[in-house]
């Protein structure tokens, strides 16, 4: 079987190198047949990597100690749902694993795309080969997750291992969202590899018209999705798992995954600009090769430990196999730029609607800035260290310090911005558009201070948080109210109609919607109590409204684990309310304990409960309680931002034009007729997605 | 006097009735049974009493300023807290390292002073944040400058544009002035399908 995996490997790296090739050599000859064999390979390497991932999960699920990797990162205990996810655990199965995402996603678009675009799909397909090749050359060469076990006589740590049975997988990837939390990330990651394709083809093959600019929008919304929900179960996990109270904690890795997901935020509203307008083709261009190399860069920064990292269970030296690739990439792309560059020169200059186009350069600038100094935070340690010889910190509160601003910022654009934007700019409409939304900004400001928020950036999110949701109602209720009066349905009907009218405009609001519940989570922070103590049997602690008592503890094992829990008893308010189950758990095959936090959660505030263990200087139970307001807010918000992605997705509802007496009709023509530059717009936002 | 003594009175009464709420409330009792406990623990295992550490707001919040030295974590040391270890909760270094802060704030000292002397004890990482001085100060300088200079440019290309747009007139043939206020009027009667998104 691990020949078997082994041999597929190779075969996949022989197709990709194959499609590469053949590709290129199509594009020079012109053969279709040419062409078409390199596109087939590329749709081989995703059976033959299939294949090979197939061979790493049985061996996982048949126990099969003989190979490292599933030695280093399973057990025979291990619950069939965690074996499965073992599969990224280390090195050499997440680099195989983007491998098999990366060939999933270059199937799906060679397929999908197989009769359409045939001036633009060989570019494509030579573009995934290559980005396919680099990762089947670390499978195959640098890390390939198929070693076998020195023969049965050989010695060594490893053979000790193998005798007790594996090391069992880190108890910090035992947990639900785990197995959901990596595959989310890497489909971001590997995701965005696709609009990169589309992009760097579009670019090389000076491909006509504006097609791929739209296909390259939808990708890299798909991958932004998925980055989100990503990013959001890791803050999720580092809740529920890691027992610190917190969700966020500017870890280099955490902060990788956020950079390409800040550039393609950018790229999904500038794209706009070059849809509509003609322009920034230049900086959209980029805008996607940045977000790719981010991309290229987060994964090399996941696996290297370049930084050092709470997701160091997966590093070694690959780094530089990592920035050789990062090299060439940034070579190819700004050759293609270099010498295509008048194919990106502008159709349009700015004409009266200032305010709309520089809208979106505030905002790709205030996104860039967020980006810059996410991505400067994270290397300056590196960069210290090779300037002045020594390492420094960066921790946390540089970061919030420097992003808090930035964010609170980008919160106030997003609620001028679509204003602005879609409305005649005059004092008047402004006057209109913002005086309920700043009203309620305001009002909310006063409430909120006298209420006893008094950290000022705290109230500043809460009051733009408002004035943002009003804004965003405003516009779901002005059009409503137009549809409703004319079709004489009930407004919420209308609202319906409405959004599935325009499915991208509308999904964006809900979009923006959900980041705005995001925000308010976050701004609960500032009003985090904690609160450690030790505790014995029928003592208890008082945090916030609650009484928290310790009634029992007791021990229990499994084949996996043996587990210490606590009973506690929630008074609220002298009633009680609840009980909670902290736990800690020592696994037997790592034995290494964790923490199982107990949640006790409410739109207002977390409860939130972590059995700390035994205290080293007297020996009795700690509990650690922390009292966290708003925290359910990110998750909801979460889920409100990736319903929002989906409903952007859905084509728009074609509605039947209901037009008016007759006469009515040879208008819609006349205009066409009389200026044509008014019909060419009217036809390409029909065309449009 | 007699309005002075009256309040006395009032004052030694109201203070009478709160006292035996207090010596038999629940919380009292609770205060008791943990000092017995303590008691009979330092009793039977001979072990130190537990001191938690006495920290001061100060102490507290300079705590968060260093990082904890142990190597095992990338938390301050007043988030300290492993996870994976056998306590879930700030660790020997930590805790030395919180004393040690505690100590320095009793003797008096400035933050500044406390901080620099961590880091002649410790070495420069022991910061959180980089310092705001020499080469370190790039740190803080750059999220601001490089924003500020993209906003210049942007500034620019935006004044840029404008110019070509006046020196370059819209192409296409001249639209019909009534066409054109009418078509915007139909089209502003129906914002879901407005060229925009």
């Amino acid at each position: 079987m691990d020949i078997l995996g082994s041999f597929a490997l190779l075969l996949a790296f022989l197709a990709a190198v194959y499609a590469v090739l053949a590709g290129i050599a199509g594009i020079l000859t012109r053969r279709t047949l040419v062409t078409k064999s390199a596109r087939n390979a590329g749709m081989a390497v995703f059976v033959l990597v299939t294949v090979a991932v197939g061979c790493l999960e049985y061996f996982f699920f048949t126990n099969d100690f003989s190979i490292v990797y599933v030695v280093e990162h399973s057990n025979r205990a291990l619950p069939g749902f965690y074996k499965f996810a073992a599969l990224w655990a280390g090195q050499e199965g997440s680099l195989l694993f983007w491998s098999w995402l990366l060939s999933i996603y270059a199937f799906l678009v060679l397929f999908l795309n197989r009769k359409r675009h045939p001036e633009l799909m060989p570019y494509v397909g030579v573009v995934l080969a290559g980005v396919q090749t680099f990762f089947l050359t670390l499978n195959n060469f640098v890390a390939t997750p198929f070693r076998v076990l020195a023969g049965p006589d050989g010695a060594g740590v490893m053979h000790l291992a193998k005798m007790s049975e594996g090391h069992g997988l880190t108890p910090l990837l035992q947990y639900p969202e785990m197995v959901i939390h990596p595959p989310m990330l890497y489909l971001g990651y590997t995701g965005f590899s696709v609009p990169f394709a589309f992009a760097l083809a579009a670019l090389l093959g000076r491909y006509p018209g504006e097609k791929w600019i739209h296909i390259t929008r939808r990708w890299t919304m798909i991958a932004w999705c998925f980055q989100s929900i990503g990013i959001l179960l890791g803050a999720h996990w580092a809740y529920a798992m890691l027992g610190w109270g917190g969700y966020w904690a500017w870890d280099p890795v955490e902060n990788a995954s956020l950079l390409p997901w800040i550039t393609g935020t950018a790229f999904l509203h500038s794209v706009m600009m070059q849809e509509k307008r003609g322009m920034m083709k230049v900086w959209n261009v980029w805008l996607v090769f940045t977000t790719f190399m981010l991309c290229i860069l987060g994964t090399m920064l996941t696996r290297s430990g370049v930084v050092s990292s709470v997701h160091a269970f997966a590093q070694s030296s690959i780094g530089s196999w990592f920035v050789g690739f990062l090299i060439i990439t940034f070579v190819v792309c700004f050759a293609a730029y270099w010498k295509n560059r008048d194919y990106l020169r502008s159709d349009n200059q700015l004409d009266s609607l200032v305010s709309r186009e520089s809208s979106f350069l505030f905002n790709n600038l205030i996104l860039l800035a967020a980006c810059f100094a996410v991505l400067w935070g994270t290397l300056f340690p590196v960069l210290s260290e090779w300037v002045q010889g020594s390492k420094i910190s960066v921790g946390a509160p540089f970061f919030n310090k420097v992003n808090v601003p930035i964010a609170l910022f980008l919160l106030l654009l997003t609620g001028v911005g679509p204003l602005l934007a879609w409305r005649k700019t005059s004092f008047d409409a402004l006057k209109r558009n913002f005086a309920w939304p700043f009203a309620g900004g305001v009002l909310t400001g006063i409430i909120g201070f006298v209420w006893g928020f008094r950290d000022i950036y705290s109230l500043l999110c809460l009051i733009l948080g408002v004035f943002v949701t009003l804004t965003i109602a405003s516009e779901f209720f002005r059009g409503a109210r137009v549809i409703s009066s004319r079709d004489g349905t009930n407004i919420f009907t209308a609202m319906g109609e409405l959004t599935m009218r325009n499915t991208r405009r509308y999904g964006g609001y809900v979009i923006h919607f959900g980041m705005v519940l995001v925000f308010i989570g976050v701004a609960g922070t500032p009003f985090n109590k904690d609160l450690q103590k030790e505790m014995g049997v029928g003592e208890s602690l008082r945090i916030g409204p609650y009484t928290v008592l310790c009634q029992t503890f007791d021990h229990f094992d499994n084949a996996n684990y043996e587990s210490d829990r606590a009973t506690l008893e929630v008074f609220k308010i002298g009633k009680s309310d609840m009980l909670l189950f902290p736990e800690r758990r020592l696994f037997h095959a790592s034995q290494v304990t964790e923490t199982m936090v107990a949640i006790q959660s409410s739109p207002l505030r977390d409860l939130y409960v972590v059995y700390a263990g035994r205290s080293p200087e007297s020996g009795k139970p700690v509990i650690h309680a922390y009292l966290l307001p708003l925290i359910k807010w990110i998750w909801f918000g979460g889920i409100v931002v990736v319903l929002g992605t989906g409903l952007a997705l859905l084509p728009n509802r074609r509605t039947a034009l209901v037009l008016r007496p007759a006469t009515e009709r040879s208008w819609a023509d006349a205009i066409a007729e009389a200026t044509p530059a008014i019909g060419a717009a009217a036809r390409r936002v029909e065309g449009h997605d | 006097m007699t309005k002075i003594f009256s309040i006395r009175k009032s004052k030694r009464i109201q203070m009478k009735s709160l006292c035996p709420q207090s010596r038999f409330s629940v919380f009292s009792v609770l205060r008791f049974s943990v000092r017995v406990v303590a008691l009979a623990t330092i009793l039977t295992t001979g072990a130190m009493s537990p001191t938690p550490a006495q920290e001061t707001p100060r102490a507290k919040s300079l705590s968060k300023r260093v990082l904890c030295m142990c190597g095992g974590c990338e938390d301050s040391a007043g988030l300290c807290n492993h996870p994976g270890g056998t306590f879930s909760g700030p660790c020997e270094t930590a805790r030395a390292m919180q004393k040690d802060l505690d100590a320095h704030v009793t003797r008096g000292e400035s933050d500044d002073q406390i901080l620099q002397a961590m880091v002649e004890q410790y070495g420069p990482t022991v910061l959180v944040e980089p310092p705001k001085k020499g080469f370190d100060l790039l740190a803080w300088i750059m999220p601001i400058a490089v924003p500020l200079i993209a906003l210049v440019l942007v500034w620019e290309v935006v004044r840029r544009w404008r110019q070509k747009a006046t020196l370059a007139p819209a192409g296409g043939p001249p639209i019909n002035a009534e066409f054109l206020a009418r078509a915007q009027r139909e089209a502003g009667r129906e914002p879901g399908r407005e060229n925009d998104e």
